[in-house]
């Protein structure tokens, strides 16, 4: 799971799969954003990040192992399950600054995962920090929230939590995380200090053409699934029709001999689809045939039979 | 012992019984029932002849003989009719059309007769010979089609019904075909020279006959019981 706090929020819980998602991103680059996109799905999270418009991060990152894609591959991935349904988008407003510090330590390292806050000795950790002047963030995280504590060389550079639009200097609710009970901290190491210009993905990748392949895929998939789904419907309903046939054409053999079963073969093809109306049909013609070759209270026997054994397969 | 006497008494009840048949079952009874309950007709008539003083006139005679062969031909349409049933289980038309179709075949009968010469003794001979004709092959023809119909509906209620009818055909060939044979060598006025052929036909013809009869009653009353 991509732990980041939420930041300022633009919209939320909305649902992408109902959204033309690369004209949505669009949209965004030409109102210059800054901030990022959340992707919460059944099988991961994806995060995107905008710099003034300029998309400079695309990250997903698959629940099952945390395994991540970036790029374009971390855009089919999104497309696919916010078309696939189940998924909401958050969209938050963040600063430039904030901005490449999440696309920073998103692409770092971790170096600490997970770790009981209780169990960690703080001064130790920032102490080493300081020695080894490392960059990147302490992640401090309960199940409700989310704290960022930046680091860039050595030093602490300010705080980010929910709510927050740029890297504060004070650390107040941030440090209220880390008193919450079974509070963990995750060490993560930045790649660049978040410094210099990231690549425009709007420009290096057709979004347009993945949202299509995509769309097409998720249509084909749902199509193959419909024709399954009937496959199975029409199987169903055919094993009912085969033991149906075979009720009526045992009590017609038991009442009227072997001519009922080809009576019964006969009618029965006239009589589908199963149904009170069409098997109402069904008596009346048996019935006006079968007077033929046995008495009227035989037949009237035979069908109350068929009635009686029918009951259960038209529930 | 007075043959004809009993005959008609034997043909009265089944004429009945089989008509009455007609009336509560299926189209392609109508047409089996309606076919033996005109052999009634056309024994009745012959035999009315001395008692009735319009019965001797030859047009009566004539469409007494006429009407024989109508019922062998319409009992033989309600077999044919059973045996595409027996086959392809389809069934259509109305009992009306029985009624009214027979009706209107000795309607148009009638007319012939009346719009022709009067019969005399030789066309009547010659009516008589194409009635007995009829009534034999389409005997023999109705034994293999009810065999046929017996194996298409075996184990169903009326089967053995069908049993019934095959010995009502064999009798009625018996009673018919000696009949016939009888005027084809004209052996009633040879019954001098060849006495044996001709007693043993007449005995068998009569036999057949109410034979016949009982077993046409006693089929009918029995199809209605099964048919219960």
């Amino acid at each position: 799971m991509i732990l980041l706090p939420r930041g300022n929020p633009v919209k939320e819980k909305i649902d992408p799969g109902k959204i033309n998602l690369p004209e949505a991103l669009r949209k965004l680059q030409s109102g210059t954003f800054t901030g990022y996109l959340r992707f919460e799905t059944k099988t991961g999270t994806g995060v995107v990040i905008f710099e003034a418009g300029s998309l400079i991060s695309a990250l997903f990152e698959w629940a099952r192992d945390g395994e991540r894609l970036v790029n374009e591959a971390a855009f089919e991935r999104i497309f696919e399950q916010s078309l696939a349904g189940g998924a909401t988008l958050d969209i938050y407003r963040l600063s430039t600054e904030l901005a490449r510090s999440i696309h920073a330590l998103l692409h770092g390292e971790v170096l600490y995962k997970g770790q009981d806050l209780k169990l960690i000795d703080i001064k130790a950790l920032l102490a080493k920090l300081k020695e080894d002047q490392m960059s990147g963030c302490l992640r401090i995280y309960t199940k409700e929230h989310v704290a960022l504590i930046f680091y860039r060389d050595g030093n602490p550079l300010g705080f980010f939590h929910d709510g927050s639009t740029d890297i504060e200097t004070t650390a107040g609710h941030s440090m209220s995380v880390a008193r919450e009970p079974g509070a963990k901290i995750d060490v993560l190491l930045a790649t660049n200090n978040g410094e210099g210009g990231a690549v425009n993905l709007l420009q290096t990748i057709d979004l347009l053409s993945v949202w299509q392949k995509i769309q097409d895929g998720v249509v084909r998939q749902r199509r193959t699934l419909v024709e399954e789904a009937n496959r199975s419907k029409e199987a169903v309903e055919k094993d009912r029709q085969q033991k149906v046939l075979a009720l009526l054409r045992g009590t017609a053999e038991k009442h009227i001999g072997k001519i009922g079963i080809s009576l019964v073969d006969k009618e029965f093809d006239k009589t589908l689809p199963l149904g009170a109306d069409t098997l109402s049909g069904f008596y009346d013609r048996l019935t006006k045939a079968a007077k033929l070759v046995a008495g009227p209270s035989t037949v009237k026997t035979m069908v109350e039979e068929m009635q009686k054994g029918l009951g259960a397969f038209l529930k | 012992m007075n043959w004809e006497l009993l005959q008609v008494a034997f043909w009265l009840i089944a004429g009945i019984v089989s008509f009455y048949f007609s009336l509560g079952t299926a189209r392609v009874w109508t047409s089996i029932a309606v076919g033996f309950f005109l052999i009634l007709v056309g024994e009745v008539i012959p035999r009315a002849m001395p008692f009735l003083p319009w019965a001797d006139l030859p047009q009566v005679e004539a469409m007494g003989l006429i009407i024989g062969t109508i019922s062998i031909m319409v009992m033989t349409h309600g077999f044919q009719e059973y045996y595409v049933f027996s086959k392809t289980l389809e069934i259509e038309g109305k009992k009306s059309t029985v009624y009214l179709g027979t009706l209107a075949v000795i309607a148009a009968s009638l007319v012939f007769i009346l719009i022709n010469p009067l019969p005399d003794s030789a066309t009547l001979e010659l009516i008589k010979i194409v009635s007995l004709t009829n009534w034999v092959f389409l005997s023999l023809i109705n034994i293999d089609m009810i065999r046929k119909i017996f194996i298409n509906i075996k184990d169903s209620p009326i089967s053995k019904g069908f049993l019934a009818f095959i010995a009502i055909f064999v009798f009625i060939f018996l009673w018919k075909g000696a009949a016939l044979y009888i005027r084809i060598y004209e052996l009633d006025t040879l019954r001098e020279t060849y006495p044996f052929r001709y007693n043993l036909s007449f005995m068998v013809s009569h036999a057949g006959n109410i034979l016949a009869s009982l077993s046409v009653g006693g089929t009918f009353l029995y199809l209605a019981r099964l048919l219960r």
